[in-house]
């Protein structure tokens, strides 16, 4: 399996724990890479000032960290483009209640 | 823009002005059901009742309001709390200032100078703390205009405040007693409770309901009427003018109609369907909001005004708008906080229970249910001075505040 395919498959365990919906779905991840064994996550959160910043963030860390080949994991945090709806998976809308 | 900062505050910052808070809910509480006989003739400025309204305005509503601020002006504002060490010590001189002052109040009205000075000084500390954190701040928004100038309503409350402490003790008043008395309440409640509630709304709003795409536009508007309605309502008790005073509180209510507009508005704009119960009955005190606007604006027309009719919209004012808002947003706050102490570093690692499932929302139902109803009953009291409904609603109203502290505290078991 690709790499960047097992990360993403790794950051669908990471959940939001208000929405209880994955980054993945919720369509927080805007970029992945991998370079000498380290991993870089360019990725948003659903607002500016969310409380679970910290926590969303070290979650991704954590849960790339066993993937072999990747020693290291960059996450770093993007307000631009800022986060939208849009970027929902279906999974995701219907788990809001906004499809059916 | 990349941001790594982190902006998490110390838990036990928030956890112990919230803990603090529940408990002088609770007691607060037991304290007015004890005062129930003197409550239903219409005395209100007695000492036990003064003293009891203390510890639930300042005991757990300013209490909780500092705890929150804590936890939410680093994720709110970006920016992380100036002084965390400065945060605990001040927690300590805060709490101790408000058990001194209620006991004062209880017992020796004449000494409340004292407790109260030591009570300003942890008050002045946190407010010290906020400005030197919101001085950081590098983007301003209309939250900081909001959140500002309740931090400014705070400080000019606790002044009239000591003034009122210092007409007790000196037997002689620098300015009309009366008039202090009015500014401290309306300063209290509409500038500080109301505009930190509306500053912080426009960020857990949209935060619990995944609204995207809204205009803040109305959000300047509420404040320019708000604060307009304010300063006319303050000078109306100066100048002792019943126009003045009426045009006030005609602009409050206009300011806080433009405000729950604005809230829906962006509910409408939101992603998540169903709302939390928590957060639903957060926005309820809203709806109370808004009634209690127009009706003293309404009753402000009366050529004469019944202070029993104003007693009441205080009392509902008190409970119905700022604690039971307080209340929606705690049910929220405290799993998240406990959330992140308990599961912050496993997310990723193993299987973390979201923030619904960190509390039981069928009680929180039950326990909002039941402090409505306690709020109508007394409100029924108040209106018909009947001692027997009087114990009921605030026997209701000691159940409430003894299982709410229970649920918040059953979130630290999980």
């Amino acid at each position: 399996m690709e790499i960047k395919a097992k990360i993403l498959e790794k950051l669908q365990n990471v959940l939001d724990p208000e929405l209880g919906i994955n980054v993945v779905d919720l369509g927080l991840i805007y970029k992945i890479e991998v370079k000498d064994g380290t991993a870089f996550i360019l990725m948003t959160l659903t607002t500016p000032g969310c409380p679970l910043h910290d926590s969303i963030a070290g979650g991704v860390k954590r849960a790339l960290r066993d993937i072999e080949g990747i020693q290291d994991v960059n996450v770093q945090i993007t307000w631009n483009p800022p986060w939208s709806p849009d970027r929902m998976s279906e999974k995701a809308l219907r788990q809001l209640g906004f499809l059916s | 823009m990349t941001a790594n900062h982190t902006y998490e505050t110390n838990i036990r910052i928030p956890f112990s002005f919230i803990i603090f808070g529940l408990l002088a809910f609770f007691l607060s509480q037991i304290l007015l059901f004890l005062s129930t006989r003197q409550l239903s003739t219409g005395e209100m400025r007695l000492p036990v009742v003064l003293s009891a309204v203390h510890l639930l305005v300042i005991g757990f509503a300013l209490m909780t309001a500092m705890g929150a601020m804590y936890q939410l002006v680093p994720v709110v504002f970006l920016t992380p709390i100036w002084n965390e060490s400065f945060a605990f010590i001040q927690m300590v001189v805060t709490s101790l200032g408000i058990l001194s002052f209620s006991i004062s109040l209880a017992f020796n009205i004449q000494m409340a100078i004292f407790s109260g000075l030591l009570l300003t000084c942890g008050i002045v500390m946190f407010l010290w703390q906020m400005f030197m954190t919101l001085k950081k701040q590098k983007k301003r928004t209309v939250i900081t205009l909001f959140v500002g100038t309740a931090l400014i309503c705070l400080l000019l409350t606790i002044g009239l405040g000591l003034t009122l402490a210092y007409h007790f003790w000196s037997g002689r008043q620098l300015i009309d007693h009366d008039l202090i008395f009015k500014a401290h309440i309306l300063l209290g409640f509409s500038g500080w409770f109301t505009l930190l509630i509306f500053g912080f709304s426009y960020k857990m709003v949209p935060m619990f309901s995944l609204a995207h795409h809204f205009s803040m536009n109305t959000a300047r508007y509420v404040y320019i009427f708000y604060i307009s309605g304010l300063v006319l309502t303050f000078i109306s008790f100066i100048t002792a003018n019943d126009r003045l005073l009426s045009a006030g509180l005609q602009l409050m209510a206009v300011g806080y109609g433009l405000f729950a507009y604005h809230m829906f508005a962006i509910l409408k704009k939101r992603m998540k369907k169903k709302l939390d119960k928590p957060f639903l009955f957060a926005l309820l005190a809203i709806v109370f909001g808004v009634i209690l606007h127009i009706a003293a604006a309404g009753f402000s027309f009366q050529s004469e005004i019944h202070s029993r009719i104003f007693s009441i919209i205080i009392y509902c004012y008190l409970f119905g708008w700022i604690v039971l808002s307080i209340i929606g947003y705690l049910y929220k706050i405290v799993p998240f906080l406990w959330w992140t102490h308990r599961y912050s570093k496993k997310i990723g690692k193993e299987a973390v229970p979201t923030l619904k499932q960190m509390i039981n929302e069928k009680w929180i139902v039950m326990e909002c249910c039941l402090f409505v109803a306690s709020l109508i009953g007394m409100i029924a009291a108040l209106a018909s001075s009947s001692t027997g409904l009087f114990y009921l609603a605030q026997g209701g109203m000691v159940l409430f505040s003894g299982l709410f502290a229970c649920t918040i505290g059953s979130v630290l078991l999980k």
